[in-house]
């Protein structure tokens, strides 16, 4: 066919592959991260209302509701319109990551039918349910935990695609990842899962209840009757206090997050930190944009908190816990300077943070005392850094290969697919042979490719590779005069892959110190 | 690039997909038939002021936002579960079409849109701006029915590709207008356009007429018990009319299957899936009789109806008469026709004598709307099956099988394309002519200039003497 014949090696997309994809992965996120937050937030104001006996928690709570089941439409049709583009701009990208979390993503699918469900029938029967209201609230309650069991596999996924399990320059922590088929658990719980979701936990929690605050707000512009400007600021602080709690917790998962990148991340952590590779666009520093920002908002939750506690407002948060975290957040930094930050970044973070506080005291001032302009404003900052933060980690990494070709570090782990299978495609109309019961990839798996400096050369390549698998080798100088019979033995227990032989090389090694002629190795 | 495969627990790959699917198409044609039908009923309501049309209008488009979630969320499921377990097929046919796949995505955004935002949302708030809220249900319909139209394109190339070859895994196209305007996509299109009206308000009528039951059960003289009624008749009726176009529309789909995919065809007119069919026949037979004696007691009075129904009647006897392989049920082609002109004239002539008589708001009659509504639905789902199970062992015909294919299933379709289709018969000949020694009677052909190479000789004998 002609048309085959003309056809370019990939298909061009508006803008580049990468522009396509981003933007459709901020957009789905930005909306599926919404849609998080409003079922937690839902929940919160349903509550409310049944302990208080207040039906008009429970009205702001419906009225959240449907514009939820409005926009988790559009979380939903965005993700396959990502798979779409993924499928058709990233083909070997795609069909590789499948292959490893396929039944993950079944799963996901799962749960995505059964949030959908469970949403629907939460809302459409609000009224139906009035008289189970405990079950109704327990029913929207679910969706909370729904939605993060489907975050956590997405998590597992993104996570990996930034730090495959094994420091840069150290050989990968998986033996035998071409023979996976559907669900690779050691990718699955790679070194940044457990921070990146926590991270996102958090970061939803606060996106979700700014963006309902910024609604109150908005409905507090419009409205001219008393009654329900008190029920929207009343309502708007609650949200506002939930997302601002959450909001003080992501500078400290950052912290432990950044520095599990630094290990197991090196140049992405580099690229965030000296400015460097896609991380820079358009001339802009993304990540700094996103560290200033983040004060600004800290700054304005500090003085629409204290205001509100010192008012005596319901709903306010307690200020000793805002300053013992804020403090927190200080010596985090103070800590994190020693090693990453520097005190550029501390000035510039404070003078953020200030600039924040005396901008939300003139927006309080200026409206006599109502949060309006505060909700809507920390709405639109909480859906930038949401933005912010899904670009700056995916820019941030270094690409699967590099322009000239050559292999970046820890990619390709799966070797190409050649010789694993290949279905049958009709020759000539009959000659068809046939595929039965176990596919004979199952039983002829390709050898892993013998990549340089993968065999243990030394005791301490040995060392290396075995505990790298679980941990990385600091952990090792915790040990310092142990009893390494006895620790190697219960590494063995955890899983530790070795043969005998090489268990008493490692611990004769490791209760030597090194006394064969090799230090012991260092992170 | 090779793709791996992945392997599926308790049932194969293709029950795993059929099941996702089934789970998925009906949702998605029930909420395309009522975004459709739901602003036809608000201006119908709007031009006559009869508020009954708006609360129809009204309750369609209420379980279409029930049904969207749950539905668009299964339908993610099954991209993600071909792309692993077919995942060749899937690479290539993305190649072929990633940018009506993109497309669609857009539909699909800009339908929601206008369903949530404009026409769910504004329903009371715009309710003194009739005209231009119904406006909105018109676009949100219209992208609803591209999003259709897009993947019936799609759908249809896999059975019929009209010379589009699928391109290789490393070969993207993009988009090729030969393989989307494929011989098989308007008559798929609008045989699925009007099977989904069909079955969609004979169904909804059913189950309006199990309310109507409930609510009368509960207080006859009630407000509800009048609505129930008027709308299980109403929607029920329309259903019931609509299904006329499907044998005319079938007819001509049935053509064009059996000069592009002749083997799919024989596998339909008496092949292995030709069980199926019989079921659908069967699901359509009681359609017509159970559903076209309720229409005619209940609106037998109006002779509009009674004209039409025979019309309508007059058209499905002509397709079965001029339906090309009649023989295809095995038996004597002039009885089959003897019976079945003796059965539909019958009916008609039966039609005439009862119109108007009896009660059909009888509880029996109620059930046998509900019963009429899910036999509508099995033929509905039927068909899909059906399509699907006659091309296999291809994914897409005449381009590529299904992985797991079988030695069974190899030489049937090479029985259908190199020993059937040549000689000009169909699988019922396999039976009806049986000679004493296949091996022989394979020999005098090939000796008398059938082509076959001496392995397919083989493969053809092994099969017909193991199932014939």
């Amino acid at each position: 066919m002609d048309f085959l014949a003309a056809a370019k090696p990939f298909i061009q997309f508006p803008g580049g592959a990468k522009f396509s994809i981003g933007f459709l992965a901020l957009f789905h996120t930005s909306v599926g991260a919404l849609a998080i937050g409003f079922a937690f937030v839902v929940t919160i104001l349903q509550i409310v209302g049944y302990v208080r006996k207040d039906n008009r928690y429970d009205l702001l709570a419906k009225r959240v509701q449907l514009w939820h089941v409005c926009i988790y439409n559009i979380g939903t049709i965005s993700a396959i319109g990502l798979v779409f583009a993924l499928s058709g701009l990233f083909p070997q990208f795609w069909s590789q990551i499948f292959v490893q979390f396929f039944w993950t993503m079944i799963v996901e699918e799962l749960l995505f039918f059964m949030l959908a469900t469970t949403l629907t029938l939460h809302y459409f029967f609000w009224d139906t349910m009035w008289g189970h209201k405990k079950l109704h609230i327990f029913m929207g309650a679910l969706l909370t935990p729904m939605f993060f069991l489907q975050v956590f596999i997405i998590n597992g996924m993104s996570s990996y695609m930034m730090t495959p399990g094994f420091a840069e320059g150290q050989v990968s922590q998986w033996s035998g990842t071409a023979g996976i088929l559907g669900w690779d658990k050691l990718a699955f719980y790679n070194p940044t899962f457990l921070m990146l979701t926590l991270h996102r936990t958090a970061a939803n929690f606060a996106y979700g209840g700014f963006i309902v605050a910024a609604v109150c707000g908005v409905w507090l512009y419009r409205t001219k009757r008393r009654k329900l400007q008190v029920w929207y600021e009343s309502g708007g602080r609650l949200a506002f206090s939930v997302a601002f709690t959450s909001l003080l917790t992501l500078p400290i998962i950052g912290f432990f997050y950044a520095w599990v990148l630094k290990y197991h991340g090196k140049e992405a952590y580099g690229n965030l930190m000296h400015g460097r590779g896609d991380v820079v666009a358009g001339g802009i520093d993304w990540w700094w944009v996103k560290q200033l920002i983040v004060p600004v908002m800290i700054g304005m939750g500090l003085v629409f908190s204290r205001r509100a506690s010192k008012q005596k407002v319901e709903f306010a948060i307690p200020m000793p816990s805002v300053y013992t975290t804020i403090a927190l957040i200080y010596l985090i930094f103070y800590l994190g300077m020693a090693i990453q930050m520097t005190w550029l970044f501390f000035w510039a973070s404070l003078a953020a943070a200030v600039v924040g506080g005396l901008w939300a005291r003139h927006l309080l001032n200026r409206h006599a005392g109502s949060g309006r302009a505060v909700f809507v404003l920390m709405g639109i900052l909480s859906c930038f850094t949401v933005c912010l933060g899904g670009y700056i980690r995916e820019a941030s990494r270094p690409r699967f290969v590099s322009p000239s070709g050559d292999r970046v570090a820890g990619f390709n782990r799966i070797p190409q697919y050649d010789n694993i299978y290949r279905p049958e495609e009709r020759a000539a109309n009959v000659d068809i042979r046939m595929v039965r019961g176990k596919p004979p990839y199952a039983d002829e798996l390709p050898a892993r490719p013998d990549r340089p400096g993968l065999k243990p050369e030394t005791v301490a390549d040995l060392v290396s590779y075995r505990c790298i698998s679980c941990h990385t080798l600091e952990r090792i100088h915790f040990y310092n005069g142990s009893d390494w019979d006895r620790v190697v033995g219960r590494m063995k227990a955890y899983g530790m892959r070795a043969t005998d032989e090489e268990m008493q090389k490692i611990i004769a090694y490791l209760a030597g110190n090194g006394e064969q002629g090799d230090s012991v190795p260092t992170p | 690039m090779d793709l791996p495969v992945i392997e599926t627990p308790v049932f194969p790959r293709w029950v795993w997909i059929e099941e996702i699917t089934y789970s998925h198409i009906p949702i998605a044609t029930v909420v395309t038939a009522f975004m459709l039908l739901a602003p036809l009923f608000e201006y119908i309501g709007y031009r006559r002021g009869d508020p009954r049309w708006e609360r129809l209008s009204k309750s369609l488009i209420w379980f279409t936002m029930i049904l969207f979630s749950p539905g668009a969320a299964l339908g993610t499921g099954i991209p993600m579960y071909i792309m692993g377990t077919y995942p060749e097929f899937w690479s290539r046919w993305v190649n072929l079409f990633f940018w009506p796949l993109i497309v669609q995505f857009m539909f699909f955004l800009i339908e929601v849109f206008f369903l949530f935002f404009m026409y769910y949302l504004t329903w009371d708030r715009w309710a003194n701006r009739k005209r231009l809220h119904i406006s909105m249900g018109v676009c949100a319909a219209t992208f609803g029915y591209l999003v259709q139209v897009v993947w019936d394109s799609l759908g249809s190339y896999m059975m019929t590709p009209g010379g589009v070859a699928l391109p290789a895994v490393d070969q993207p196209v993009g988009w090729a207008p030969g393989a989307m305007l494929n011989p098989s996509f308007p008559f798929l299109l609008a045989h699925r356009t009007f099977g989904n009206f069909s079955y969609v308000m004979l169904l909804t009528g059913g189950v309006f007429a199990l309310r109507h039951m409930s609510q009368r059960r509960k207080n006859p003289a009630s407000e509800n018990t009048a609505y129930f009624d008027w709308a299980s008749s109403t929607c029920f009726t329309i259903g019931f009319l609509c299904f006329f176009a499907m044998p005319v529309i079938g007819w001509f789909y049935a053509r064009v299957i059996q000069r592009e995919a002749p083997v799919a065809f024989m596998a339909l007119m008496g092949g292995h899936s030709a069980v199926y069919v019989t079921i659908k026949m069967s699901m359509i037979a009681i359609l017509l009789f159970v559903g076209g004696a309720y229409v005619i007691k209940r609106h037998g009075e109006n002779k509009a109806i009674a004209w039409g129904m025979t019309a309508g009647l007059l058209v499905v006897f002509t397709v079965i008469l001029v339906h090309p392989p009649l023989k295809w049920f095995g038996g004597n082609p002039l009885v089959w026709r003897a019976v079945t002109t003796a059965v539909i004239l019958g009916f008609i002539r039966w039609i005439w004598a009862a119109r108007g008589k009896g009660d059909p708001r009888r509880p029996g009659w109620q059930w046998a709307m509900f019963v009429v509504g899910l036999a509508a639905f099995f033929a509905f789902a039927m068909g899909g099956f059906i399509r699907e199970h006659s091309k296999s062992p291809d994914t897409v015909y005449g381009e590529i099988v299904k992985p797991e294919l079988t030695d069974r299933e190899a030489d049937r379709y090479l029985v259908y394309d190199k020993w059937l289709r040549p000689r000009n018969e169909v699988p019922a000949d396999l039976d009806r002519n049986r000679p004493d020694d296949w091996r022989r009677h394979v020999e005098q052909a090939r000796r008398e200039g059938l082509e076959l190479t001496d392995r397919e000789a083989e493969r053809i004998i092994h099969y017909l003497e193991v199932r014939h």
